[in-house]
């Protein structure tokens, strides 16, 4: 039976993600207490979700940014005397309040955590270079400071008959000044590969342009996504960049990979090692490309895919 | 208004290869700007065409790289004023709250009324240091800065495109903002502005120079190892007449259903 820690904090700027927050919080915490600004509505949902107490920051207010909640919530967590443990979305905003928060504490900070150890102190893992590594980092302070990647907790079932202690916490006026004047809903969504359950992944083995569209219709008839390697969006500048897949662009975790032309240089690679099944065509036996493959054809494209264009249609 | 650009060196990540036993080898990896800092340098240089009197201050912490004259002058190409570097052994592998306290130390030493940092390194990607050096000088910082709109003495309004929306911000000077890889498109460096670099003025200080306090070591990092692979069937059909295609289009069709 793994220790848990006494009491671990929670936060989530992000409604969607505060269900598996706070699953992590249960799984590593005796107490779960959560932040929250909002409504009544939310601190309930909190308790749901299975928080034991709630620190109420107030409602939304359009003049507040996140952020301007630091100092209550460092005050609020520095009156604890406990070793502990702050979770935090990986937002861009949650990575904010983790740095400020970091400092405001005396606190380590580890981003976009994938596991987390408390057996003795916090240790925490997070990709690095890009995904070619994993880091781990051993947090030495009596408080520690976690983003939490998404899908690292599964999220509890909803129980709307939990209820715990909610306490109303006094916002402390930030010191320094950053004034909102405007928020806009984001313009359309752009295509999300990290999400997409098919992915057919081009590279320069694909050998001409007029071949993409043979890829695409291949992709579209496996229903899938078109990502491609680094060449084909940043030297041939075929594809945009939100379509290049690995060390610096999109991580993947589809069920099926397939890639057509890919040689399978480590750099790619780790950004499709994620799949579950992993296809690839490639003319060159050698080619690193086999080594990462679930099944594999050596051949030429230009032969095998109007071939599996049209086995597929059959 | 004085502008600090901050940037590190990391390794070309193209380069670097995994060894065996799964340790990263970054021999063969020359280091190069990291990318996302070439977008803080190059928010730099266009705030700077907006605006009269300005000036800026490529800085950089770390180890022995930093005395490359090549990484010196690429940096200086960018478009950067001057450069000011604070050179020790013992930044070699700096965490992120360790380079806030020590760029806290330089910038405090040179001055600044806007500091530029990318929101992380192509290394670790730990997204902190232009944040925690904004909370550790004590003035206004913010990440994720898609774009800044307009600037005037003292006065900054940027865009932060967030998960859910975008906000529209004005911040009072002095502040530190960390800019994300969307704000620009890096202009690359011509013939004369790498010629002109040469001629730009280093400063290269030490911890003494900068008077750095003792820093704590509230993380440390235990170990950079690549992930285990996940075991695969490995079956591969070699040659492509008519019935190897079909025998892989089968493989591929049930993994379909």
């Amino acid at each position: 039976m793994m220790s848990k820690l006494s009491n671990i904090w929670v936060f989530s700027d992000i409604a969607s993600r505060l269900p598996e927050m706070i699953a992590a919080g249960v799984a590593l915490g005796e107490k779960v207490s959560t932040f929250v600004i909002g409504t009544e509505a939310e601190i309930n949902a909190a308790f749901s979700y299975g928080a034991t107490h709630v620190y109420y920051l107030g409602d939304k207010d359009s003049q507040k940014i996140i952020e301007d909640y630091s100092h209550t919530i460092a005050q609020t967590i520095s009156a604890t005397t406990e070793n502990t443990l702050m979770l935090l979305a990986p937002t861009k905003r949650g990575k904010a309040l983790a740095s400020k928060l970091g400092v405001q504490l005396q606190a380590g900070v580890v981003n976009d955590v994938t596991e987390i150890d408390i057996e003795n102190g916090v240790r925490a893992k997070h990709m690095a270079y890009g995904g070619l590594a994993i880091a781990e980092e051993k947090i030495n302070s009596p408080v520690a400071i976690i983003t939490l990647s998404s899908g690292v907790y599964e999220a509890q079932a909803t129980d709307t008959t939990r209820t715990g202690e909610a306490v109303n916490v006094a916002f402390i006026e930030p010191t320094t000044a950053i004034q909102c004047v405007e928020r806009r809903a984001k313009q359309g969504e752009s295509v999300n590969l990290g999400k997409a359950k098919r992915v057919v992944g081009v590279g320069s083995g694909i050998g001409s342009k007029e071949n993409l569209q043979v890829a695409a219709e291949l992709s579209a008839l496996i229903g899938a996504e078109l990502g491609c390697s680094r060449p084909i969006a940043e030297t041939e500048k075929w594809m945009e960049r939100e379509r290049y897949i690995g060390v610096s662009g999109v991580m993947l975790k589809p069920e099926i990979y397939f890639a057509l032309g890919i040689s399978g240089q480590i750099q790619h690679m780790v950004g499709a090692l994620g799949s579950q099944t992993i296809f690839a065509v490639n003319k060159d036996k050698n080619a690193p490309i086999f080594q990462y493959v679930d099944y594999g054809i050596v051949g030429d494209i230009n032969k095998v895919m109007p071939a599996l264009i049209s086995a597929l249609k059959a | 208004m004085k502008i600090i650009t901050c940037y590190k060196l990391v390794p070309e990540e193209q380069d670097i290869t995994v060894t065996a036993d799964g340790n990263l080898d970054t021999n063969k990896a020359a280091p190069k700007i990291n990318p996302f800092d070439l977008c803080a340098v190059e928010a730099g240089v266009q705030l700077k065409s907006l605006i009269e009197g300005c000036s800026i201050t490529a800085m950089s912490v770390g180890g022995k790289a930093l005395e490359n004259p090549k990484a010196r002058k690429d940096i200086l190409s960018r478009g950067p004023d001057d450069l000011t570097v604070v050179i020790d052994e013992k930044f070699e592998q700096l965490l992120p709250h360790q380079t806030a306290r020590v760029l806290m130390a330089a910038a405090q030493k040179t001055g600044f009324d806007l500091i530029i940092c990318g929101d992380g390194s192509g290394d670790l990607y730990a997204q902190q240091v232009g944040l925690q050096l904004g909370e550790l000088l004590g003035v206004a910082n913010i990440n994720a800065v898609s774009k800044i709109s307009s600037a005037e003495p003292g006065k900054l309004t940027v865009e932060r495109s967030l998960d859910d929306e975008v906000e529209v911000l004005e911040i009072t000077l002095p502040a530190v903002i960390s800019v994300s890889a969307d704000i620009n498109e890096p202009s690359i460096p011509s013939m004369k502005t790498i010629l002109a670099a040469a001629k730009k003025p280093v400063t290269s200080l030490t911890a003494t120079d900068i008077e750095l306090a003792e820093f704590p070591a509230l993380v440390e990092l235990v170990s950079v190892i690549a992930p285990e692979q996940k075991a695969r069937q490995k079956i591969v059909i070699e040659g492509d007449d008519e019935q190897q295609i079909a025998q892989f289009a089968e493989h591929l069709r049930k993994a379909l259903n």
